[in-house]
């Protein structure tokens, strides 16, 4: 594990900086705090990292066995525009997750699950600033007339309803959710990372290892609350319940699901050498590991509702319960936490635009769909304007309004709102900047 | 039998495997101790996998300057191996998987506490390499 670590130039450095003090003003917080809830880790870094003594050949697709490629100009122009929309797409992501977090992060019940979701925040930071990196440090005039400023600058201008993926586009409705998408969304984040950990374009699978590094954490920061939680609503705690956690896991599993693109797609990321697997291998085995994430879960749930339950009798027990639909000393298959359907509220992919349940079932009627979600989705999320332009949607898609097609080109449907700073200095390219400064990370 | 690094999904085997070692179930110090080693370094922590199931693991940190050693050392502070997969040579291939990857950042020695009663362990410990050294662990109780 060896790490190059570098820092942009000095007017790309401040612009992630002033997005920073507008849209992760607690950041300030992090390492005013370090040490008492990180102690003996690191001091975070807002810098690139590039792990050092990766292979020079290309591993998978036309290419496989040549030599990675480190710059644009020897991508063909299709390989080129494709890998400038997976980088793009990258830096929104960890850009809008940030602004999802902070608008409820001061909910957080425990001081040390913000903190957690702090640091998370801060190295989410820290990838949008990785793709930086990759986007700036070379020339990709020969796939898009875009310059670098000008993609660094659409990129900080998103606001959550105007990211590259949906997942970035729905509000937190609270901190439930912060901790749920963690461990939902953040999960489909390590696929990716890993998926492009292959790259054929060295520079991108060189950032990949950095970033699952700290990945990993961004997971455990999802998981290890949500089992505290579900101790504590086994234990008739009011203010967390199993409820709760499950009409967030609705509102994130299907998010997650699309954010691997359109389940018979895929193949030009394995043409182009980018990605090892297709959308649909990685969907599945993503939901696959959800399903162990809810499993846990309910074991630790039921361990907590009957303490003398050895650890196979729980996971049998809870198996049992959710196949039987059944009870048992008090406990029922309704308490514990089931994966909605892969196909249930999907708004792209093949299943887009069907009435299908969190169990599967389907729905006919528009109105009876709709109450179904009512009951399956966080309260406050019912109310937002996502929520009611996607009832919208399916009413249209239902009455042969438009097709499932049309609709899924529809969303994300929020404008953008473009490239202006909230405090009015449009203006960031304030200093020309020396050559980026690269040295070994201690 | 797959090694890989430790992940939060480990979690409940971790704590089974501990239950099923020491007769207690203790998820809260696990759930503490697998968030701070991941956030260390997880492939510094390699899980053992039969078909599926953690039946393993290993828990390492590499650390220098500590008790005036100055050099990079890698600490070996947990091993668990479920008592139902014990005898096939999991403990050896986690803590090879292991001293690699320590060897890999930096470690020049790698270091271990045992405790007196606990005879299986310093016996394994031995018969991969470790040797008795001069320090001396001191303890001293304040409440």
């Amino acid at each position: 594990m060896n790490v190059e670590q570098t820092t942009l130039p000095k007017k790309y450095h401040q612009a992630v900086l002033h997005w920073q003090r507008h849209h992760f003003p607690d950041y300030g917080l992090l390492p005013e705090y370090w040490q008492k809830y990180f102690p003996n880790d690191p001091e975070f870094c807002l810098c690139a990292k590039m792990e050092v003594g990766m292979g020079d050949t290309i591993e998978v697709g036309d290419q496989k066995g040549k030599a990675r490629m480190t710059k644009p100009s020897q991508m063909t122009e299709e390989q080129g525009r494709h890998l400038l929309g997976i980088i793009r797409a990258q830096a929104s992501t960890e850009f809008g997750s940030i602004q999802q977090h902070e608008a409820t992060l001061a909910r957080a019940q425990d001081d040390e699950d913000r903190f957690w979701v702090l640091r998370v925040m801060a190295e989410e930071l820290r990838h949008g600033y990785q793709m930086f990196h990759l986007l700036t440090s070379q020339d990709w005039g020969g796939v898009t007339e875009q310059k670098a400023e000008d993609m660094v600058e659409e990129i900080l201008s998103m606001r959550t309803g105007s990211h590259v993926l949906d997942a970035f586009n729905v509000d937190y409705d609270s901190f439930v959710d912060n901790v749920v998408f963690a461990a939902v969304i953040d999960r489909v984040g390590k696929y990716q990372l890993a998926m492009q950990r292959v790259c054929s374009y060295k520079p991108f699978a060189q950032s990949m290892p950095p970033m699952l590094r700290e990945e990993a954490f961004h997971l455990a920061a999802g998981v290890v609350p949500l089992r505290r939680w579900v101790q504590r609503a086994a234990q008739g705690y009011e203010l967390v319940t199993m409820n709760a956690i499950q009409r967030s896991f609705n509102k994130w599993a299907p998010r997650g699901l699309e954010m691997f693109g359109h389940e018979k797609g895929g193949d030009s990321n394995i043409r182009f050498g980018f990605k090892n697997l297709k959308n649909a291998e990685a969907q599945e085995q993503y939901y696959e590991e959800l399903q162990k994430v809810i499993a846990d879960l309910n074991t630790r749930y039921l361990r907590a509702r009957l303490p003398r339950l050895a650890p196979e009798e729980a996971e049998a027990l809870v198996a049992r319960l959710l196949r039987d639909r059944s009870s048992h000393d008090g406990v029922s298959w309704e308490d514990l936490l089931a994966l909605p359907d892969r196909r249930f509220f999907r708004r792209k992919g093949e299943p887009a635009w069907t009435m299908i349940g969190t169990h599967g079932e389907s729905f006919d009627d528009v109105d009876i769909y709709v109450r179904h979600l009512a009951r399956s989705l966080p309260d406050p999320y019912l109310h937002s304007r996502d929520m009611r332009q996607y009832v919208e949607t399916l009413r249209d898609v239902v009455a042969g309004r438009t097709t499932p097609e049309q609709a899924m080109k529809k969303t994300p449907n929020l404008k953008r709102v473009g490239g202006v700073c909230p405090c009015s200095k449009s203006v960031r390219w304030v200093v020309e900047e020396p050559e980026p400064a690269s040295t070994p990370a201690a | 039998m797959q090694i890989r690094p430790l992940s939060e999904l480990d979690l409940g085997r971790i704590t089974a495997i501990d239950e099923r070692l020491t007769g207690k179930y203790k998820p809260e110090v696990w759930e503490r101790r697998v968030i701070y080693y991941i956030r260390r370094d997880a492939e510094a922590c390699p899980v053992a996998e039969i078909e599926g199931k953690v039946v393993g693991f290993i828990l390492t940190d590499l650390r220098g300057g500590e008790f005036g050693l100055e050099e990079t050392s890698g600490w070996i502070e947990r091993l668990g191996v479920d008592p139902d997969y014990q005898g096939r040579s999991i403990g050896r291939r986690l803590f090879e998987a292991a001293q690699g990857h320590l060897r890999g950042r930096g470690a020049t020695v790698l270091r271990t506490l045992v405790g007196p009663e606990d005879d299986e362990l310093a016996g394994f410990l031995r018969a991969v390499g470790f040797q008795g050294t001069s320090l001396q662990a001191l303890e001293m109780t304040v409440s």
